[in-house]
């Protein structure tokens, strides 16, 4: 199916456009991005210009990208895909050589002024390129293992990029967020039912070599394991952070201890409590009433996206809509489940709430993407 | 082009025929069929997305459960599980016999330092050196910057220096909980109460062991929880040991002596009033014990029950009792003192020249070394031995003291003629003051024998008699003689009757031989006389009295005044009321003219 296949004249032109921009999408991530000012505002003790500035400035640019994206027409960025996954791609290889080192890890490359995380960039990039290659995709053709070996390889090749930087918690977003589109394209339940039996299959025997004379793992990963498993076997250790993070949630209680109250992230307990264990402020400050109505807003945008992805009869722009969900639910799904201990600490940030310019410019942009699909759906 | 079945002929045909273009019906067919698969396709693309929706639907469920799970628990700080048994720190306190506080607790902090959680440790070392100036800030930065994870600082601070230390605000210092030992009357019965220090510590709390005194001899019974903090209560009566210790103290300083020491001692109990040994320390920041010097100049030492010394003439008296219980004298018996009395090389001298012979009463009364040779000649060294004994002369103390059974008197190594005649003047024979004081409130009590005790309430029962009570009054009245008239003139306190003896002991020196102006003056004394309360036994360590044209360093002219005014001021406090002999007048009377 191309695009000569619309009924374009059905989708709207001109400023009409903007009427046909889900508005309530607008708000719902300006909601949450207001969350987050205010959790910065607190956690940087009630100074507006630490943190809480810079990211105004930043969202407000995001969202003028959005917006400017949204008006530009889907099958012109379904075009462009190829091209975004390559240089995306070729980012990720420059960072291997040029990048810095920032926290243990080679993940930004200075771009003039600009300062870029291309890991953040490949999520959405391989988004769009895994879309655009199931709509050119012959469907009789999706689950053939020569079709599926090249989304395949589209995904393996960054996420083994990403992952010598090394950062497990992206490498694992572009896994698990391309195998979503894959799924969602159609392709045979036989290929994820293997991939997933692979898998456990090798934490099995990654658990059971430990020990022996062919152990897989280094000692201090088998250590990371058992932090995970048991987070006070090491309180002051590893398992500082996440043991210190469910005090907060725990001292948080229903209702929270009110804006600025918090005592875990305002004295210090918590290492990184702007960035990747926000949360936590947001949990102690604002308890469970709190921290239930920031998921609330994640999942009426998650809804909003299926939503329009069942309604679009456009295969890119529902794989595309449907692969931004999924990368955005991934963000705030991991980051909770690791604050909260049910995952291991792996390195993603909060979506629009954590401090950081890449991953909320870079997550804007793909919900322009989004609303592009939205207002240049076929009727 | 191949034809494919999706454009029948027949359909063709017909089409022909009807002027259509079968071109068209192929791209309707085709049109047909692309929409079949691609409307499958979906249908299949719609359950997938249901199924992704599922997913996320039960992935926020996890979440949100999971964060009212949280909720709901009780935040818990995380804890490093504490090694080993809690440490002990409760220690009972020690009281006088009236109640009063001798030695009790104070929770007070240490101060220590995790240097890895320091924020400046520059900052922090200058600063605690100013609240600290003793600390050195250059070794404390070296300290703070290294490798070490834990740093004592201050084992004992204030709650002023907490305060302080606190406002410095780094969160590498640290303070742990720590009951310390208090001793609220500073120097008062330093030696009894010993001192006490931190044994087995850690950063929660501190174990107080006792080091010297009472609080080493009773450190197990202090510490045991099974006494519920029952007090430690001493025969001590704090007011008596002020002022004996004060007396004892002006007396030193007036008398020039180096030393001195007192004991102050009830003669049927053996419980001890008062007793104090000069120079003394605070136990409250009790001295390190001295590594060059004699151990017994030391303050920590004490004189009155670890020091022991030739007590000198204040000897004589056993001699003479034990002559009397033997029926050998009777206090009028006349006894040869012609000296010198010379014994193998030996010479024994007398002070004075006191005539060809004097009354077994005046040997006591005049002090004669010659006289108390001869009687002891008449007992011979196995009775004086025995005798000896009886009255505790040839074992250590047995007063609840740490210091008590390391105090052995020394004894002569083979007991001669020789050695009984010097015992009987009290040379050869070395024995510590408390020694003397019980032995003299055995022959002050009727003859039994005393056990001296620190422990009020300690039920003891009388103990064996040494002597008969006819000749303890005996020598009740020979000891109120040398007062009356005798060398010990000046311990005349109205009221009390006060009967004693001197001694006058020159010191030997470390070669052999004794010191010409080196003595230990002692005065032993009993009041009242005639119906025996106390013993008081008061030593002072080379003292002279230079007031006239000679020096002077006899006990009477040193020992006895200060044990005087001792026994004047204390008497009252024991609760003693003085008695006044009824005056006989030469005659007069308001009658007559």
């Amino acid at each position: 199916m191309t695009h000569l296949d619309y009924g374009l004249r059905s989708a709207p032109t001109g400023f009409r456009k903007v009427l046909h921009i889900s508005w309530p999408l607008v708000v719902l991530l300006s909601a949450i991005a207001c969350v987050g000012f205010l959790m910065l505002y607190s956690v940087a003790g009630g100074r507006i210009e630490v943190w809480a500035e810079p990211q105004i400035k930043r969202f407000a640019a995001g969202m003028a990208a959005m917006l400017m994206i949204a008006m530009v027409p889907i099958w012109f960025w379904r075009n462009l895909s190829a091209l975004a996954y390559a240089l995306s791609l070729a980012l990720l290889i420059a960072v291997e050589f040029f990048g810095d080192v920032g926290m243990g890890a080679q993940r930004w490359l200075e771009l003039g002024p600009l300062r870029l995380q291309p890991s953040e960039v490949m999520k959405i990039a391989l988004i769009m390129a895994l879309a655009a290659y199931y709509d050119w995709l012959d469907l009789a053709r999706t689950s053939r293992l020569i079709w599926v070996a090249v989304p395949a390889a589209l995904i393996l090749v960054p996420t083994a990029l990403v992952l010598s930087q090394p950062d497990l918690g992206t490498a694992l977003m572009l896994v698990m967020g391309g195998g979503l589109v894959m799924f969602a394209a159609g392709v045979s339940l036989w290929y994820f039912g293997s991939v997933l039996a692979l898998g456990v299959a090798a934490v099995a025997a990654v658990l059971q070599s430990r020990g022996t004379s062919w152990q897989l793992l280094r000692d201090y990963q088998y250590r990371r394991i058992d932090v995970f498993l048991d987070p006070a076997s090491d309180p002051l250790g590893a398992g500082y952070n996440i043991t210190q993070a469910q005090i907060a949630l725990g001292s948080g209680g229903w209702a929270g201890r009110g804006f600025m109250q918090g005592t875990q992230s305002r004295l210090n307990f918590l290492p990184e409590k702007h960035t990747d264990f926000i949360f936590t402020t947001l949990a102690e400050e604002f308890g469970f009433v709190g921290g239930a109505s920031l998921l609330a807003l994640y999942v009426l945008v998650i809804a909003f996206c299926i939503h329009s992805a069942l309604s679009n009869k456009d295969r890119f722009a529902a794989l595309l809509t449907l692969g931004v969900a999924a990368t955005f639910f991934l963000y705030f799904a991991v980051n909770m489940g690791m604050v909260m201990g049910l995952l291991p600490v792996v390195g993603v940030p909060l979506p629009l709430v954590s401090y950081g310019g890449t991953a909320m410019m870079i997550l804007l942009m793909a919900f322009g993407l989004v609303q592009s699909a939205h207002v240049h759906r076929p009727r | 082009m191949i034809r494919t079945p999706l454009r029948p002929l027949a359909r063709v045909l017909s089409a022909r025929e009807r002027g259509e273009n079968p071109d068209t019906i192929e791209r309707e067919n085709r049109r047909q069929r692309r929409e079949a698969v691609s409307d499958a396709a979906r249908g299949r693309a719609e359950i997938r997305l249901l199924l992704l929706g599922a997913a996320f639907v039960a992935g926020f469920a996890t979440i949100g459960v999971r964060m009212a799970a949280l909720a709901v628990s009780q935040p818990i700080e995380p804890q490093i599980a504490s090694s080993g048994d809690a440490i002990l720190a409760s220690r009972a306190d020690i009281l006088d016999r009236n109640g009063r506080v001798l030695a009790t607790n104070l929770l007070t902090h240490s101060l220590y330092a995790q240097p890895q959680e320091m924020i400046d440790p520059a900052r922090v070392a200058r600063e605690l050196v100013v609240i600290f100036p003793d600390l050195d800030a250059a070794r404390l930065t070296a300290d703070f910057t290294g490798s070490r994870k834990f740093i004592w600082i201050r084992k004992k601070i204030s709650p002023v220096q907490m305060q302080a230390v606190h406002d410095i605000g780094d969160p590498g210092l640290l303070f742990g909980p720590r009951e310390m030992r208090l001793y609220p009357n500073g120097e008062l019965a330093a030696h009894v109460l010993g001192g006490a220090s931190f044994g087995r510590e850690d950063v929660a709390s501190a174990e107080v062991v006792g080091v010297a005194g009472v609080e080493k001899a009773f450190d197990g019974w202090l510490r045991d929880p099974a006494n519920n903090g029952a007090p430690l209560r001493l025969t001590l009566d704090l007011t008596v040991q002020a002022t004996l210790e004060e007396v004892l103290a002006d007396g030193m300083k007036l008398m020039k002596a180096k030393a001195a020491s007192a004991v102050l001692m009830h003669v049927g109990s053996g419980e001890i009033i008062a007793i104090a040994s000069l120079p003394d320390f605070d136990p409250n920041a009790r001295p390190v014990p001295p590594t060059t010097g004699e151990a017994g100049d030391s303050p920590l030492f004490n004189r009155a029950v670890q020091g022991v010394y030739e007590l000198g003439s204040t000897f004589k008296v056993f001699a003479v009792a034990q002559a009397l219980e033997l029926g050998l004298v009777t206090p009028a018996t006349m006894i040869d003192t012609r000296g010198p009395l010379v014994w193998g090389k030996y010479r024994i001298n007398d002070f004075h020249d006191y005539g060809a012979r004097l009354s077994v009463t005046d040997v006591i009364v005049q002090s004669s070394n010659i006289g108390a040779a001869r009687i002891a000649m008449l007992i011979g060294a196995e009775r004086q031995r025995a005798f000896m004994d009886a009255l505790g002369f040839l074992s250590p103390t047995p007063v609840e003291l740490a210091e008590a059974p390391g105090a052995r008197p020394l004894l002569p190594p083979n007991w001669s003629e020789l050695s009984t005649m010097t015992i009987a003047y009290g040379h050869g024979l070395s024995a510590s003051p408390l020694h003397l004081a019980t032995a003299y409130a055995t022959l002050a009590n009727g003859g039994h024998r005393v056990t001296p005790t620190l422990v009020l309430g300690a039920a003891r029962p009388v103990g064996e008699a040494v002597i008969s009570p006819a000749n303890s009054e005996a020598m009740m009245s020979m000891l109120r003689q040398v007062v009356t008239r005798g060398t010990a003139s000046f311990a005349e306190v109205p009221g009390y009757a006060v009967g004693g003896k001197t001694g006058t002991a020159d010191k030997p020196k470390p070669g052999g031989g004794y010191y010409d102006e080196k003595v230990l003056a002692t005065f032993a004394a009993v009041f009242p006389a005639h119906a025996p309360e106390y013993v008081l036994v008061l030593s002072l360590d080379e003292p002279v009295e230079d007031s006239g044209s000679v020096d002077r360093r006899t006990a009477g002219w040193t020992a006895v005044p200060v044990g005087a005014e001792l026994i004047r001021r204390a008497a009252p406090l024991l609760g003693l009321r003085p008695t006044y002999a009824p005056v006989a007048g030469p005659g007069l009377s308001l009658a007559r003219n």
